[in-house]
C-alpha cells in the first residue's frame, strides 16, 4: 500500500518536473532559438551569468526573474476574483490532462508491476477531452473579467474556436477507438508494438485532423485568433501581467508538450521503438537478471517516448514559424465545413473497413 | 507609379486542399533550419557557415547609415573654422517644435568680413523631432541632419546643445550635402 503509493508520488513528481520544471523554460529558450535558425537570425544570446551565456539558456532564468518581479496589475473596473482565477483555470488542467497520458509501459520491478502512467483510467481518453474543454473557462473568464473590449473579443473567439475545434477532435479520435477497441491510453498504447500497427498508418487521416484540431485548441499560429497580436493587443490576456501571465504562458507550453504526447500515444507508436517489441528488449537484457532488464526497458521505452513528443514539439513550432494566421471566417469555415465533414466520413470509412476484415 | 495587387488568385486543385502546400512551405523553413543548425556548429561535421546571418551586435558595432537617414541635426564648420549660420533665424521659425533657438551677433559694418554669426545655437533634442524641416530652410548650408542617434542622457538638461556641441566640420557631413544638393535641387525650390 505505503510502496504504491510511493510510486504514484514518484511519478507524479516526474511528471511535475519534466513538464513545469523541464519544458515550460526551455521551450521558451526553444521557441525563441528555432525561430532565430529558421529566420537565419542568431537569437537571444545576452543574458549571461558572469560573461557565460550558454547559448542563451538563461534567458529562461531571466523570463522568470522578471515574471516573479513584476507588478501585478488589476485594471480598474475588473472582476477581482475571477481575474485572479482565471489562470489558474487555464493552467491547472493543462497539467492534469498529463496524469493520463502513459510514458512508458508496464514493468516488473523487483516483484512489483509498475505502471508508467500516474493513474490508468479506464476512460483515459474521455478523461482527456473533458479536462481539456474545461481550461476553456480560464480564457473565456479571463477576457470577460479584465473588463476591456480587446480581452472580451479575444475569450470569445477562444470560446467559439475551441468549442469549433472539439467537435473535430472527439470525432477523429471516435476513428481510433474503433481500430484499438479501447479508451485506455496505456492499452492503445501496448496495442501499436508492431510497427504497422501505428496510429499513423490505421488513420492516417486522423492523424493530420487530430494535429490540425489540437494546435487549434491550444491557440498557436496558425490558430492564434484568440491572441492575434495585430488585431487584438495580445486577445484575452491583454490585461494580465507578471506571474498571472506567466500562468498562461505556461500552459500554452504545457498543452504543446500534451498534445506532442497525445499524438504521441494515439498514432505514433506511444513508446515502442519500430522493429524493437519489449520481448526482445527483455531477452536481450536477460543476463542483468529479471528487474535489470526491465530497467533497462523502461529506460528505453522513456527515452524513446520522450524523443518522439520531442519531435513532435519540434514540428509544432516549425508550424508555428511557417503558416500565417488564418482570418476569423477561414477558421470557421475550416472546423465547421471541412475537418467536421471530413472526421465523419473518417469514421464511417474505418467502420466499413474494420467490417469488412473482421 | 501605383501598383496593383491581384487578390482574386485563381488557385489550382493542388493548391487548395493546402496540405501539400503546408508541407512544401515547412520544408522551405526545415531547409533553413538545418542549414544554420549545422552552420551554427562549424565543429560537427566541420561544416562552414552556408548561410549568411545578417543579425548586427548593436551596441558593439553598428551599420553604416544611409545618407538619407535623418539623425540629429547638427551645425556645420566651414574650412575657416566658422559656422555656415548666419543666424538669419529661418530653421527657427521652420522648427515645428520650437526647439531651436538662436541668438545672433553681427559686425558694426566693417567690410568684407563675416557680417553676422550666432552667437548661441542651441537645440533641444529632448524636443526635436529629427523632421528635417530646420535642414530644409536653411538657405546657407550650414544646418545638416548627421546620422548619429544616439542621444539619450540621464538629465533632461543635458539635451540642450550649445553651439559648440552641435559643431561638426563639414568635412565629416560630405555624404549628407551631396544628398541635401541633390534632393532639394530637384524638388526646384
Ligand atoms: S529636425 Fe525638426 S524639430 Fe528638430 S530642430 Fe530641425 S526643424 Fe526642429
Ligand atoms: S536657417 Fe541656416 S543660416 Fe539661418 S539660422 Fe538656421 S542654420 Fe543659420
Amino acid at each position: 500500500m505505503i510502496v504504491d503509493l510511493l510510486i504514484t508520488l514518484v511519478k507524479i513528481l516526474f511528471i511535475l518536473a519534466i513538464t513545469v520544471g523541464f519544458f515550460a523554460p526551455v521551450l521558451t529558450w526553444v521557441e525563441r532559438k528555432q525561430s532565430a535558425v529558421m529566420q537565419d537570425r542568431i537569437g537571444a544570446n545576452r543574458a549571461d551569468i558572469l560573461g557565460f551565456t550558454a547559448l542563451g539558456l538563461f534567458h529562461a532564468v531571466a523570463d522568470a526573474l522578471k515574471m516573479f518581479t513584476k507588478e501585478d496589475f488589476i485594471p480598474q473596473g475588473a472582476n477581482k476574483v475571477l481575474h485572479t482565477l482565471s489562470p489558474i483555470l487555464a493552467l491547472i488542467p493543462a497539467i492534469v490532462t498529463f496524469s493520463v497520458v502513459p510514458f512508458g509501459g508496464e514493468y516488473t520491478l523487483f516483484g512489483k508491476k509498475v505502471n508508467l502512467v500516474i493513474s490508468d483510467l479506464n476512460v483515459g481518453l474521455l478523461f482527456v477531452f473533458a479536462i481539456a474543454s474545461l481550461s476553456t473557462y480560464g480564457y473565456v473568464i479571463a477576457g470577460w473579467s479584465s473588463n476591456n473590449n480587446w480581452s472580451l473579443l479575444g475569450s470569445m473567439r477562444t470560446s467559439s474556436q475551441m468549442i469549433s475545434y472539439e467537435v473535430t477532435m472527439g470525432l477523429t479520435i471516435i476513428g481510433v477507438l474503433m481500430v484499438y477497441g479501447t479508451l485506455k491510453l496505456t492499452e492503445i498504447g501496448a496495442a501499436q508494438e508492431n510497427f504497422f500497427h501505428w496510429g499513423i498508418f490505421l488513420q492516417p487521416l486522423g492523424f493530420f485532423m487530430f494535429l490540425a484540431a489540437s494546435i487549434a485548441e491550444n491557440k498557436r499560429i496558425p490558430f492564434d485568433n484568440p491572441e492575434a497580436e495585430s488585431e487584438l493587443v495580445a486577445g484575452y490576456f491583454t490585461e494580465y501581467s507578471g506571474l498571472k501571465f506567466g500562468m498562461f504562458f505556461m500552459a500554452e507550453f504545457i498543452e504543446m508538450v500534451t498534445i506532442a504526447a497525445l499524438v504521441t500515444i494515439l498514432f505514433f507508436g506511444g513508446w515502442h521503438f519500430p522493429f524493437v517489441s519489449t520481448a526482445a528488449l527483455l531477452s536481450v537484457f536477460e543476463f542483468l537478471g529479471a528487474t535489470g532488464a526491465n530497467l533497462v526497458a523502461m529506460l528505453f521505452h522513456v527515452g524513446v517516448f520522450f524523443a518522439k513528443v520531442a519531435f513532435f514539439i519540434w514540428f509544432q513550432m516549425t508550424v508555428r514559424w511557417t503558416l500565417p494566421r488564418f482570418r476569423y471566417d477561414q477558421i470557421m469555415k475550416l472546423g465547421w465545413k471541412i475537418l467536421l465533414p471530413l472526421s465523419l466520413a473518417n469514421v464511417v470509412v474505418t467502420g466499413l473497413v474494420l467490417l469488412a476484415v473482421s | 507609379m501605383a501598383y496593383y495587387v491581384d487578390r482574386n488568385v485563381k488557385m489550382t486543385w493542388w493548391e487548395r486542399i493546402y496540405l501539400p502546400e503546408i508541407l512544401r512551405g515547412m520544408y522551405i523553413t526545415s531547409r533553413h533550419f538545418f542549414l544554420n543548425l549545422f552552420g551554427f556548429i562549424p565543429f560537427f561535421l566541420g561544416t562552414s557557415k552556408r548561410r549568411k546571418i545578417f543579425t548586427v551586435y548593436y551596441p558593439e558595432e553598428t551599420v553604416k547609415y544611409p545618407a538619407a537617414y535623418r539623425g540629429r541635426p547638427v551645425l556645420a564648420i566651414n574650412e575657416q573654422g566658422r559656422p555656415n549660420c548666419v543666424a538669419c533665424g529661418l530653421c527657427e521659425a521652420a522648427c515645428p517644435a520650437y526647439c531651436i533657438d538662436i541668438v545672433p551677433a553681427e559686425n558694426s559694418g566693417k567690410q568684407n568680413e563675416v557680417e553676422r554669426w550666432p552667437k548661441e545655437f542651441t537645440i533641444d533634442y529632448a524636443v526635436c523631432i529629427f523632421c528635417g524641416f530646420c535642414e530644409e530652410a536653411c538657405p546657407e548650408e550650414a544646418i545638416f541632419m548627421s546620422d548619429n542617434c544616439e542621444i539619450s542622457m540621464l538629465d533632461r538638461k543635458d539635451m540642450k546643445y550649445n553651439l559648440q556641441q552641435l559643431s561638426v566640420p563639414i568635412a565629416q557631413l560630405k555624404d549628407r550635402l551631396e544628398f541635401t544638393r541633390k534632393m532639394y535641387g530637384k524638388w526646384n525650390y
